[in-house]
């Protein structure tokens, strides 16, 4: 019963709410101009009145009043119709001639999107070597992750984004911050959790790869999900006349399935703020040509190791990105090439270790719909100060060079969906043989699907 | 004196620095070059534009380059077409920017859409399943000059709202404008006065604008849903389709792969005619010299049509 009699009262109140907002607008807007300028988003009821609502600048000098009055009679007098104002003639073409409200473009106030990757897989060894989170990792079907995505600008000064991911039997907030949007001198403050900037991939989220899985190297330096942290970053675009970034920032290092080459999941709790993870990153552009761009990163980052009091894990990174797209013509070509490497170096009781982890990977869509790519990958064992190979604490079977080739091709029915078939051969010479892998892919993006990063 | 000569030097320095941005007095950075032609007809010398895309590009698939990001920088207006066309790149570039000028909702932000009188607006709810389709209506147009009139209205207003000293200027350079549009267009409907009626074909659906404009009929689309390319069975069925309607011309933006367009219209027959996809502003070309070539492409293809 009671369900059934609250209903309407809430629909009343939305109802009475509804009136109120719209009778309090119309008479603000009836009194002065609006003083938030409209700044291109077409309100529900803007067909109606785009020319009023357009007229309404943000400062409201009497001089500026007058000329905006003065405009406006101008564009009757001059009998050209003003703006969306202008009566709608006869439609030849049929189309309707009014939006409807609330599915213009734009009043929409939070994006959201759903991104869903499965992938069938095989391999050969009873116990690959997969050490991504999203990763495909064992014999069969694989849900290799449910992101939610949601956005939106919350008001002037900040932005808000998350990425929330299901997995199959949980639930993890792999990012949610806030970005500025207001700072003065090129400045930026992200602030929440997020991907640390370091490198290329690691900022990225799965329906950005190239690849069904993550290069190793990710894994190995990082964790499964890749650095990420809580904190806060400051990022400062130069005044230099070519795109140059530098992004400095301060993130917990501690984690479960990331920062594994610091604190990770051990005991050590940060103390000082020596105790956080500092990472530092230039980002470079170069618009070679209108059809060829090269970006280019130096990364760096350090931060505790749980092996002993005041030992550290620096990490050293540059990643390489070419990308050409012809634009100056009628072409669906797209060729990448990206390399990035990672060098680190590890403080542990009487030695230091250090490894060098890195691939590269080149991915051409030759048409439309369809692309192949190809990824060569290295790590090496890691080696104490005598160049000899020493014990690695976090991989310890690790003792020789590890390397994989991965091959792919994929096929898009629209830039909403993709199916992906990719092949590996993962050669870790610690083990008696190479290991193969096989997997189906699938991607399938719904919603507001939110515009990437180049 | 050392000293004062260092200073000196550094007031150069700096002064030069803040002297080049001070050339123009609204430094505005368009999504499409369309949009920048209509800026600069608008804001004459008092306005430096500059477009993200050029019009060889499909507006649909523009790399967000963080070059594009650093022009957005120091731009005080940034004019978008909206209805989502850029919504795959531009609004990453916002937040790059790190200008809080031209974020949504600032004066420094401009969404040309409001201006039109829109088509295609689903009145029903929508979803991909037929492909991908733009929820607020239409984008595409700029290939109605009477819709580019009321745009560069539009824009006048918000320099004159930005730099209020010169908004007699930009009104004046926007009346003057239009006039001349209007003239020009007269002339254009005149030359394509035959169209009316006419079945055509096209490729995308960027064609409702321009045929409202010019009265042709366009039957059939060769991609099967927006986005979607062409597949055999789709493209026999417009074919068949062309040849009961008398389809005298397939039309096809210049940034899309004209294969399939060019076999239909040798198969049907009928006149292949390419729509450049927007001004070549970097080149220099205006907004009326863009949509005179235009003109004169569906010109020939009408006339040949007759021949034929």
């Amino acid at each position: 019963m009671s369900p059934v009699s609250r209903r309407p009262r809430v629909a009343l109140v939305v109802a009475s709410f509804l009136v109120l907002l719209s009778t309090a607008s119309a008479s603000a807007q009836e009194s002065v101009p609006s003083p938030s300028p409209d700044a291109g988003i077409p309100e529900p009821d803007a067909g109606a009145d785009a020319g009023s609502a357009e007229e309404a600048p943000p400062g409201l000098t009497p001089e500026e009043l007058a000329e905006i009055e003065k405009a406006f009679g101008g564009d009757t007098q001059s009998g050209v119709p003003a703006t969306t104002s202008a009566p709608p003639t006869a439609t030849p073409g049929g189309g309707l001639p009014l939006s409807i409200p609330g599915s213009g473009s734009g009043t929409n106030l939070l994006d959201m999107s759903f991104i869903l990757d499965l992938a069938a897989a095989a391999f050969t060894s009873k116990e690959p070597l997969q050490g991504g989170a999203h990763d495909p990792s064992r014999n069969g079907f694989n849900l290799q992750q449910l992101e939610l995505s949601i956005g939106s600008v919350v008001d002037p000064y900040f932005r808000f984004d998350a990425n929330i991911v299901y997995s199959q039997f949980g639930v993890e907030i792999e990012e949610a911050y806030g970005t500025t949007l207001a700072l003065p001198a090129s400045l930026q403050v992200r602030a929440g959790q997020f991907l640390t900037r370091f490198g290329r991939l690691n900022p990225t989220h799965p329906h950005a790869w190239d690849f069904a899985d993550q290069p190793f190297a990710l894994s190995r330096v990082f964790g499964g999900e890749g650095n990420r942290g809580l904190g806060v970053e400051l990022s400062w675009l130069t005044p230099l006349p070519w795109f140059v970034e530098l992004t400095g920032s301060l993130t917990d290092a501690t984690g479960e399935a990331t920062a594994r080459s610091f604190l990770a999941a051990s005991n050590d709790r940060v103390l000082s703020p020596l105790d956080l993870q500092a990472t530092g990153v230039v980002k470079q552009f170069f618009p070679l040509t209108d059809d060829l761009s090269l970006m280019w990163g130096l990364s760096v980052a350090t931060g505790p190791n749980p092996t002993g009091y005041r030992n550290r894990t620096d990490l050293y990174g540059t990643d390489v990105y070419l990308r050409y797209r012809p634009i100056t013509e009628a072409s669906t070509t797209l060729v990448t090439f990206q390399v990035e490497t990672f060098y680190r170096r590890r403080q542990v009781p009487k030695d230091v270790l250090t490894d060098f982890n890195g691939y590269a990977q080149a991915a051409w869509r030759f048409s439309q719909r369809w692309a192949a790519a190809a990824r060569y990958e290295l790590g090496t064992p890691a080696r104490g100060e005598n160049g000899e190979v020493a014990e690695d604490p976090l991989d310890p079977e690790w003792t020789k060079n590890r390397d994989r080739i991965s091959a792919n091709v994929s096929f898009w029915p629209t830039e909403f969906s993709r199916l992906r078939l990719q092949a590996a051969r993962d050669h870790a010479r610690w083990r008696d043989e190479a290991d193969y892998s096989v997997f189906l892919a699938l991607e399938l993006v719904t919603g507001a699907h939110g515009a990437h990063a180049f | 004196m050392r000293q004062f000569r260092f200073v000196a030097a550094l007031c150069a320095a700096l002064s030069l620095l803040i002297a080049v941005p001070a050339r123009a007095a609204v430094n505005v950075v368009t999504t499409l070059p369309d949009l920048a032609a209509l800026t600069k007809a608008v804001g004459g010398d008092l306005v430096q534009v500059q477009s993200m895309a050029l019009g060889s590009q499909d507006p649909h698939r523009v790399d967000a380059k963080p070059s594009l990001a650093l022009a957005l920088r120091n731009a005080d207006l940034l004019i978008s077409v909206g209805l989502d066309l850029e919504i795959g790149w531009l609004p990453n570039l916002q937040t790059g920017s790190r200008n809080p000028r031209i974020q949504v909702g600032n004066a420094g932000f401009l969404n040309a859409s409001q201006f039109v009188r829109l088509l295609e607006v689903p009145a029903t709810k929508v979803d991909r399943s037929e492909g991908d389709v733009h929820p607020g209506g239409n984008p595409h147009y700029l290939y109605d000059p009477r819709q580019a009139a009321a745009v560069a209205r539009g824009i006048a207003e918000r320099l004159a709202q930005l730099d209020s000293k010169n908004a007699g200027t930009y009104r004046a350079n926007a009346t003057r404008f239009v006039t001349e549009l209007d003239a020009a267009r007269a002339g254009w409907e005149q030359r394509l006065a035959g169209l009316k009626g006419v079945p055509v074909i096209a490729f995308h659906r960027t064609t409702p604008y321009l045929a409202d404009w010019l009265g042709f009929e366009p039957i059939a689309f060769l991609e099967p849903k927006p986005g979607i390319p062409p597949n055999p069975s789709h493209v026999a069925q417009v074919l068949v389709q062309s040849r009961q309607r008398k389809v005298r011309m397939v039309l096809i933006e210049s940034y899309y792969n004209d294969r399939e367009a060019k076999m239909v219209a040798n198969m049907i027959p009928a006149q292949l005619v390419v729509l450049h996809g927007g001004t070549d502003f970097r080149a220099g070309e205006t907004y009326i010299q863009h949509i005179n070539e235009m003109v004169g492409n569906l010109e020939k293809a009408l006339t040949a049509g007759k021949g034929g």
